[in-house]
């Protein structure tokens, strides 16, 4: 009738069983897809930084600030999907300014502000003092000033003050570890703490939420250095990537592992729910979920990985093994986020029917606004390398 | 004091200053929003106003009495629980100034979106397949929509209760006439909700044709006092399409 709520008939149609009337359409968009799968970058970046600096383990050095520079450029995305949802653009930088306990969404400035402002910010401008102050010296006047600002218009080279950056990188390096599991696993704990949502209602949410973080965090470095390594006209180091990929192996298996449990939690327990969510899972998530989540984004990345740990293969093939599981890993994580969010929205809360998820193309909430969101952190992390040049560092005593 | 503020390395002091720097600019910026978003209870109370002062814009089904007659004649028939701005549209700007007209929406989508068949409406509801009912014409050119009814009596149950004849259709019972089972009054084929229908009310009903002793040939029979127990037979029997198991 009124010509507003055409879409919603559209929708209707659509709909299998029986469904609540504020149910057929989504509440969160693609827009809170691209959120969790941000800030997961975030964490797992930086907690990939901190094997470095807090459990020293050295092959991982020529990826640590880069790794940084990468936790960095996507924390400064990473609440912009949020802020677009919010509808009101214009003033929905206020979530930053008006933090609240009463809720765990609220508490989201909270969050955010201590994790950019006193983990990563410290941190890179403590890694990059000295480095910013030693650069002033061959470089050109607009670059010489930008670095001398950044640098604080700090000129202090001396051997204490450098001693004491090494100790407050380090120190912030260990806050860092907690305040990186505290944001993801707070993302998840907004998830996991929707007592009216069985497919979210879990503890497991955060713990899941957390080493599918470190997961995509670790494979998006690697592809990062391994892109950008070349183009710098420099030969990638195989010791570090194949750390890398060591620890990429562990943290998908701990993230398999945690899935299946609960999965198989979920199935053992057969709660009321379990009817609908298996309908979810075998017909509405049928591809994203089995297909894309589970069998390309973990199964086929570790028998990669683990065909190369068995065999001794060459460099080349090596590569293009862990370029390929990297991409996969990160598709499948974007394919858990999916799952995740729009799962959770596609069934009844009578548990009797299903609706289904229309993405717009256009519009703020559209794909093409996804794509740029996801695009945007690239570019950030190009201004940051030109900037603050990751690899043009000073001997570092910490390490020695 | 200058003592200790040397014994402060350089980097730490700068990064303090800025510390400084932004906390202040960040409570400066704050003070600048409006308690009501910082503040639940006061949220809570520029809430309620907020909502209190947005225009009105729907009028409610009373108003229209004074002008149309399409309110009396409503009352009385089977749309009376739904309001006119069910179908016309919010109208508090209409009562006020008649030069802003209503939506008026003669399409048979407009019927159809809580007409078109669908299970999980309630039984007895009334549902129509638009692809055989009188497809290609308005529905109002046949039902007033303030007083819609069927414009002529229907011949049998079917016309409105069309699943449960296509159920029994293709059930063992399909011999059986829906009045052998049950009592009905010709009103109500006319005002099906004030006139009901009468359903069986005890075992022995179906036992009429079931039960050992039943003069009836061609019907399966069981012991009446032993088989389904104290229950009624359509408990575990769905009478328009009996199965066994
Ligand atoms: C103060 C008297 C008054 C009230 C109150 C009023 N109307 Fe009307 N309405 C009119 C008049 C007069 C017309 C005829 C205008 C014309 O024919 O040009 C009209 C026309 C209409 C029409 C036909 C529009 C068209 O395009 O032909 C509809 C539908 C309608 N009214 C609905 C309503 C509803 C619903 C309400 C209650 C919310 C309502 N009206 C309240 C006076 C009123
Ligand atoms: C089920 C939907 C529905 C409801 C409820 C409804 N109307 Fe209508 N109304 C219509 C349709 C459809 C028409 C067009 C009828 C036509 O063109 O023959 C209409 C026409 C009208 C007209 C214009 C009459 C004409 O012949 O131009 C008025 C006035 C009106 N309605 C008032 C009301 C008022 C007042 C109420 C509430 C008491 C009401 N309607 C409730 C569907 C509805
Ligand atoms: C907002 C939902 C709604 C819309 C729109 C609507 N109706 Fe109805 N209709 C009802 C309800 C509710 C009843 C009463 C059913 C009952 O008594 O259980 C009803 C009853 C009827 C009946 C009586 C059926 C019977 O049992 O004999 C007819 C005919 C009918 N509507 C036709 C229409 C037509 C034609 C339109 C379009 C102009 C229309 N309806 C639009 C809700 C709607
Ligand atoms: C005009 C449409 C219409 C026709 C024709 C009609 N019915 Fe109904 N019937 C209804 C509606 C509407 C109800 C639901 C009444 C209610 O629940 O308030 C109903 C309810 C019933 C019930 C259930 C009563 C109850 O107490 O739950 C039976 C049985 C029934 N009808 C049998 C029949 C039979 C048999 C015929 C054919 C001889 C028939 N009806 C013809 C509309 C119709
Ligand atoms: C050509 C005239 C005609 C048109 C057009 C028409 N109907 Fe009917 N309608 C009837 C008749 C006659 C009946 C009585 C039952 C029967 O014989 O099918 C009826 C019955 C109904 C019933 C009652 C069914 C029940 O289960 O109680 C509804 C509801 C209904 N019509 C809605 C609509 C809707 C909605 C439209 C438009 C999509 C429409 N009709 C178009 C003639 C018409
Ligand atoms: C074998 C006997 C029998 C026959 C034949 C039969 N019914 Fe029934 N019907 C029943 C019984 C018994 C109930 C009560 C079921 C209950 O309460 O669960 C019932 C319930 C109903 C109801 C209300 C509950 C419902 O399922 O919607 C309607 C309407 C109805 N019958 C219509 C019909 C119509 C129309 C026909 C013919 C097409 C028909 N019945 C044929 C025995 C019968
Ligand atoms: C007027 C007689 C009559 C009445 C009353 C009657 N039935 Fe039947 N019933 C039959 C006939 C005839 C058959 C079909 C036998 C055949 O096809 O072999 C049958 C078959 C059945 C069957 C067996 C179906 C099968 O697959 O073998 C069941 C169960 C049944 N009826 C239950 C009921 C129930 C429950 C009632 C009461 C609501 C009832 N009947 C009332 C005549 C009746
Ligand atoms: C507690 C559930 C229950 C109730 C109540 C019940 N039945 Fe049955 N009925 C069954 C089951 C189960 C079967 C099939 C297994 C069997 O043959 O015992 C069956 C089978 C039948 C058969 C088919 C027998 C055959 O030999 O094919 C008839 C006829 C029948 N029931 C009639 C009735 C009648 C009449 C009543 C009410 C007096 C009734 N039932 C009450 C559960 C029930």
């Amino acid at each position: 009738m009124n010509p507003a709520n055409e879409h919603l008939y559209e929708m209707l149609r659509q709909v299998s069983g029986y469904i609540y009337p504020n149910e057929v359409e989504f509440h969160w968009s693609i827009l809170i897809v691209v959120y969790p799968y941000l800030t997961g970058l975030v964490a797992g970046a930086f907690i990939l930084a901190s094997l470095v600096k807090v459990f020293k383990v050295k092959q991982l050095q020529p990826v640590y600030r880069l790794s940084m520079l990468t936790a960095l450029s996507f924390m400064i995305i990473a609440p912009l999907p949020l802020q677009m949802h919010l509808g009101h653009w214009e003033r929905s930088y206020e979530i930053f300014l008006t933090p609240n306990f009463t809720s765990a969404m609220a508490m989201f400035g909270f969050v955010y502000a201590w994790y950019l402002m006193v983990v990563l910010l410290l941190e890179i401008w403590f890694t990059y003092r000295r480095d910013l102050i030693r650069w002033t010296d061959t470089d050109k006047p607009v670059m010489r000033f930008v670095h001398r600002a950044l640098a604080l218009f700090s000129k202090d080279t001396s051997e204490e003050g450098e001693k004491f950056d090494m100790k407050a990188v380090k120190f912030i390096t260990i806050i860092g570890i907690p305040s990186a599991f505290l944001l993801h696993g707070y993302v998840g704990f907004i998830f996991g703490s929707i007592k009216a949502n069985p497919w979210w209602s879990s503890v497991l949410i955060p713990i899941v939420f957390l080493f599918s973080a470190i997961v995509s965090g670790i494979a998006m470095v690697m592809l990062l250095y391994m892109v950008v390594t070349p183009l710098r006209g420099q030969k990638i180091e195989m010791v570090c990537v194949d750390k890398m990929a060591s620890f990429l192996f562990v943290a998908v298996v701990i993230d398999f592992s945690l899935e299946m449990l609960d999965f198989i939690h979920r199935l053992y327990e057969s709660e009321e729910s379990i009817k609908i969510l298996s309908d979810l899972v075998m017909n509405k998530l049928f591809i994203s979920l089995g297909i894309v989540q589970v069998l390309l984004g973990m199964i086929v990345p570790l028998a990669l990985i683990l065909f190369i740990k068995l065999f001794r293969v060459d460099e080349e093939l090596r590569k293009l093994f862990y370029f390929l599981g990297a991409i996969l890993i990160q598709i499948g994580i974007f394919a858990t986020r999916w799952n995740v969010v729009m799962g959770g929205q596609m069934f009844s809360k009578s548990f009797r029917g299903l609706t289904v998820y229309k993405m717009d193309i256009t519009g703020i909430e559209g794909l093409l606004m996804t794509l740029i969101l996801l695009l945007m952190p690239f570019a950030i992390l190009w201004v940051l390398i030109k900037v603050l040049p990751p690899w043009d560092a000073s001997p570092s005593p910490s390490l020695h | 004091m200058k003592r200790l503020l040397q014994k402060i390395p350089d980097s730490l002091l700068r990064v303090g200053s800025v510390f400084i720097v932004f906390i202040t600019v960040v409570l400066l910026i704050r003070s600048l929003i409006p308690a009501s978003l910082k503040n639940s209870e006061e949220h809570r109370n520029a809430t309620v106003e907020r909502e209190v002062a947005h225009p009105v814009k729907h009028a409610g089904s009373e108003v229209c009495a004074d002008c149309h007659e399409q309110y009396e004649l409503k009352k009385t028939g089977y749309h009376k629980n739904l309001a006119c701005e069910t179908c016309h549209g919010a109208a508090q700007a209409h009562s006020e100034d008649q030069e802003i007209k209503p939506v008026l929406n003669r399409k048979r989508e407009a019927c159809t979106l809580c007409h078109l068949f669908n299970p999980s409406r309630p039984t007895g509801f009334p549902q129509i397949n638009p692809v055989v009912h009188n497809p290609g014409k308005q529905c109002i050119t046949c039902h007033n929509p303030h007083d819609p009814k069927p414009p002529r009596v229907p011949k049998d149950c079917q016309a409105c209760h069309e699943q449960i004849e296509r159920t029994k259709a293709v059930s063992p019972h399909v011999q059986l006439d829906c009045t052998t089972c049950h009592t009905v009054n010709e009103q109500h084929k006319i005002t099906p909700r004030v006139v009901k229908a009468n359903i069986p009310n005890d075992r022995t009903f179906c036992g009429k044709c079931h039960a050992n002793d039943s003069k009836i040939k061609e019907t399966p029979k069981v012991d009446l006092s032993t088989h389904g127990e104290k229950y009624l037979c359509w408990e575990c029997h769905y009478p328009h399409m009996p199965e066994v198991n």
